[in-house]
């Protein structure tokens, strides 16, 4: 082939999307990288953290070829293993959450450009000034405006068909090479997490530069149904910031309840104190079926599939606004309001409204004439065993509940005018109503529930947005020496194991011990919903700081961002490590270094398998819910088998530590004791302090005491000298070390996994 | 052939390589007495589940006790089987101990080599079932059996459904007569 003309290089591109010429950084080795460029990062980081599969199922049916059998050492007939085959499906899983979350970020652009303009300026007020730390660490860019968020959204969109890409047959054919590229993507889901929520922010004028954001109506109970109610269900702001303004210019805020489920609950309550949010993902069908909501405007992502269904049901008006939810429904963008109103409320029609104003119109109208002739009586107490009176033990129910709760039991009881053990079984409830799809004897098990369901009020601060750098200034020294003993992330859905207080119990514990405690999304709602002797919630009893003891609500899922940034902030600012496509360094210092551990204890989305293998990639430790095994994957090492060597980077020299810290990248744990016990361990970094490292295994210790009834097995691996020994627990710890043999192990000036693998980035870029 | 479907739908096999149901605790005894190292792997609904008077972790304790099994003590029942005076020979949590005897040359709990019977007792069905997967597909050296009263396919060897916890409680009665009798 003639080569013509030598074209701009890739290397031409990159510097001019990320403006080269602006010097406020060095740029690293790895500007808007490609799927090859952190691979051997990956490579390093899964030859610590092996990946460890579960075939969630043994067969591949994704092509004609099959199905094919991949049980044991069998391969499919396009060549394909089953260790590769779960990679593979973990991949397809994290570029469908990174998908879902760039899809929400890029109808915010659009909606926002099409308002203000690209040239409209990001500014996340005065405590805010590294305001995209993943854009800034991934790209190497600092945006400036709306428009330049929109170049991060085509650079990450150009990486995602690559990874969709090699889902196909016939492509890669390694388990580890699948993880690279889904570590590759799920990093970028931060990125566009992280689009999506500074464009929210600037663009609708969300909370920024503060901690005490409101404190707002949280739960069922909170939603003032004599008043005419819309429901917001979803993730994007999109529509619901209009109604609320509608609202308000029509003077009809305090007339009309707003309230939401799942996230945009959250994003309508950082632009609304008067909004409402009703609570999790869990409580979707149950509330739907309450028949409380006179109008349901639903726009993407964790939704019920079947709502037309559930919102007929009940008589509720049902408004889809986005396109990728369209449920079929007839398009009315371009009818007019008083012809989409009338044809809502005198013949019960359900509307796709892809114009955000007019749906807003549209709701707030149809609920003001819909409201006044529906009836929201709920079953009361007194009614249930008439409810279940033709229930027979059959026990189809149970055996259906993806929870393994004992449905039929507790509805036998409700029968016999027990109601405790429904009780029991709502606050476990993931609420998809598969038991009452299969009762044979149709028992309205939902409707039941409404007796057995608290209509208690509780409150929730709404999210706030990016931590400040103020207060990374405060904290970054604390949490990198270990005096603050770590920041503890609860995050993701509410698919949770047992009672949905274990979130807010575990968050409690953390605080009191003087953790940092952050949560986002549905794990944020539900830690709001349990008070204290004295009525007052965690988030009342709690400062809303993100200091040593605060609990911090940041806001949806693609606040999510936000948390994570905090970690890349901690290497900026505190340490000053540049941050500008510099992803090998600052990731390594996260994971070394700062004490950070992420809890999804009820994930279920593949947005939460984007969102734990993202921060994977960035050294971010991840603890699951034991449903998370069927994400199939998970990222462990073996701590006395494993080597843990790693380089001190101011001696250049490889040093074997012996130290298993942080001792996984993801891991599933079966209960909350246990998951108390191993985020407190997940904590530990090779770089505390003496005094830091004491104040983590005083934790360690207290918690394994405590729940596990003993010293852990594994303390003498993290005790580097005796200087390292708690205090309080110094004369046991002592004489266990002298019954194991414990010797001293070295202790490095500063560790670094950069040099003990092929990378460009030279040790001493790690050294500052 | 008609399929054996397990109690809690989520786990249903998709798959062809599912586990043999035995009816007969003379056979569990067999199998687990002809083990060279057995395991008994404990989760937390021990804590929780009740046969008769009893308390599940009591019949576990006698389950090891009859037939000398080391346990591991995962979640959070450490403390319980300490109360109940056992010192349990590992503590690695669920997944854990599953990632080690994934590896033909792990020494084992006790340092004498990996173990060739792995016997599950309390773990919740869905995160059992997942864990047993991994061990059909990654560890073709050892063979696993379930205690609890369902059908886990992908076990090696598996109770099937019992309809009633005295079907279970009779089982567990016999397989502990039969694991304290001597065999010829």
């Amino acid at each position: 082939m003639k080569v013509v003309e030598k074209k701009r290089t890739r290397k031409d591109e990159v510097y001019k999307v990320i403006k080269a010429d602006d010097k406020w950084e060095p740029i690293g080795h790895t500007p808007m990288p490609e799927i090859p460029d952190l691979r051997n990062w990956d490579l390093r980081l899964l030859k610590t953290y092996k990946p460890f599969y579960a075939p969630f199922c043994d067969l591949c049916c994704f092509c004609t070829y099959g199905k094919c059998d991949l049980t044991g050492d069998k391969r499919g007939a396009c060549g394909i293993d089953i260790s590769a085959q779960q990679a593979r499906i973990v991949l397809l899983a994290c570029c469908m959450g990174m998908s879902a979350h760039g899809g929400h970020a890029r109808h915010v652009l659009h909606y926002l450009i099409e308002r203000l303009g690209p040239d409209y300026k990001i500014n996340l007020g005065d405590q805010i000034l590294v305001e995209a730390p993943h854009i800034r660490t991934v790209l190497g860019m600092k945006p400036e405006t709306l428009g330049d968020l929109e170049k991060v959204m085509e650079y990450a969109e150009s990486q995602l068909i690559q990874c969709v890409s090699s889902l196909h047959t016939g492509q890669e054919g390694s388990a580890l090479d699948y993880e690279s590229k889904a570590l590759h993507i799920s990093m970028l889901d931060h990125v566009v997490m992280e689009v999506a929520d500074i464009a929210q922010i600037v663009g609708f004028g969300y909370p920024t530069s503060k901690a005490d954001t409101p404190l707002v109506g949280l739960g069922w109970g909170a939603v003032d149904r004599t008043k005419p109610v819309i429901l917001l269900v979803g993730h994007n702001p999109v529509t619901a910031v209009p109604i609320v303004d509608y609202l308000n210019e029509h003077g009809l805020a305090d007339k009309v309840e707003v309230a939401g489920i799942c996230c945009t609950a959250l994003e309508v309550t950082r632009y609304s104190e008067r909004a409402k949010v009703v609570g999790p993902l869990s409580r979707q069908l149950f509330f739907v079926r309450c028949g409380i909501a006179d109008v349901i405007v639903t726009d993407e992502q964790c939704i019920r599939t079947d709502m037309p269904i559930e919102a007929a049901k009940v008589g509720s008006a049902l408004i889809a606004t986005s396109e990728k939810v369209c449920y079929g429904l007839e398009d009315a963008s371009k009818k007019a309001v008083d012809e989409i109103v009338s044809d809502m409320l005198n013949h019960s029609k359900q509307v796709l409204i892809l114009d955000p104003e007019k749906a807003a119109e549209v709701a707030v109208r149809v609920a003001l004439g819909l409201a006044p002739k529906r009836n929201k009586v709920l079953v009361k107490p007194e009614e249930v065993p008439e409810l279940a009176k033709g229930h027979r033990l059959c026990n189809m129910c149970s055996q259906v509940c993806p929870n393994l709760l004992p449905v039929g039991d507790a509805i036998e009881a409700a029968k016999n005018g027990n109601i405790q053990p429904l009780v029991e079984v709502f606050e476990k409830c993931i609420g998809c109503g598969k038991c009452e799809q299969e009762c044979p004897r149709h028992v309205p098990i939902f409707k039941m529930m409404q007796a057995a369901a608290s209509w208690e009020e509780w409150k929730i601060r709404a999210g706030r947005g990016p931590i400040m750098d103020t207060e990374i200034r405060k904290v970054g020294a604390p949490i990198v020496l270990g005096t603050i003993p770590g920041v503890i992330a609860i995050v993701g859905c509410s698919n949770f194991p047992e009672e949905i207080e274990e979130i807010a119990e575990i968050a409690e514990e953390f605080a009191k011990r003087k953790y940092i405690v952050v949560l986002s999304g549905c794990s944020a709602m539900v830690a709001g919903m349990k008070k204290d002797k004295e009525g007052k919630t965690l988030y009342e009893k709690y400062p809303p700081d993100f200091d040593a003891g605060g609990i911090v609500n940041v806001g949806s899922c693609v606040a999510n961002a936000h948390i994570t940034g905090a970690a890349i902030k901690i290497a900026n600012i505190f340490a000053t490590l540049p941050l500008r496509g510099n992803y090998e360094v600052i990731a390594d210092y996260i994971l070394n270094r700062v004490g950070a551990c992420g809890l999804a204890w009820g994930a279920y989305s593949q947005k939460a398998a984007s969102i734990a293998t993202g921060c994977n990639r960035l050294g971010i430790p991840v603890v699951v819910g034991p449903h998370s095994s069927k994400y199939r994957r998970l990222y462990l090492s073996r701590k006395e088998e494993d080597d843990w060597t790693v380089m001190d980077g101011r001696e250049k020299k490889l040093v074997d530590t012996q130290e298993p810290s942080p001792e996984h990248l993801i891991t599933v744990v079966e209960s909350k004791e246990r998951a108390m016990v191993t985020l407190a361990k997940l904590c530990i970094r090779k770089n505390d302090t003496p005094q830091g490292r004491q104040i983590k295994l005083t934790h360690y210790i207290g918690l394994h005491k405590q729940y596990l009834g003993t010293l852990p097995d594994d303390l003498h691996l993290y005790i580097r000298r005796a200087s390292d020994i708690p205090i309080f627990f110094k004369k046991e710890v002592t004489a266990y070390l002298e019954k194991v043999g414990w010797k001293e192990k070295p202790v490095l000036s500063l560790p670094t996994l950069i040099g003990t693998y092929p990378s460009e980035v030279p040790i001493d870029a790690v050294v500052h | 052939m008609t399929m054996t479907l397990p109690y809690h739908r989520v786990n249903v096999l998709t798959g062809t390589k599912a586990a043999r149901i035995i009816e007969d605790p003379s056979e569990y005894a067999h199998l687990i007495k002809r083990a060279s190292r057995p395991l008994l792997v404990l989760g937390p609904r021990i804590l929780t589940m009740s046969l008769g008077e009893r308390l599940l972790a009591e019949y576990a304790v006698e389950i090891a006790k009859a037939a000398d099994i080391p346990i591991c003590a995962t979640a959070h029942t450490q403390k319980k089987l300490l109360e109940l005076g056992v010192q349990p020979a590992s503590n690695y949590d669920l997944i854990e101990i599953i990632n080690h005897l994934k590896d033909p040359e792990w020494r084992g709990v006790k340092k004498e080599g990996n173990h060739d019977l792995v016997i599950f007792l309390g773990v919740r069905t869905d995160l059992g079932e997942q864990g047993l997967s991994t061990l059909k597909h990654f560890a073709p050296h050892l063979k696993t059996m379930t205690l609890c009263k369902y059908y886990y396919p992908n076990a090696s060897y598996s109770l099937p459904n019992f309809r009633k916890d005295e079907q279970w409680k009779e089982f567990l009665d016999k397989l502990i007569e039969n694991l304290k009798t001597k065999e010829a």
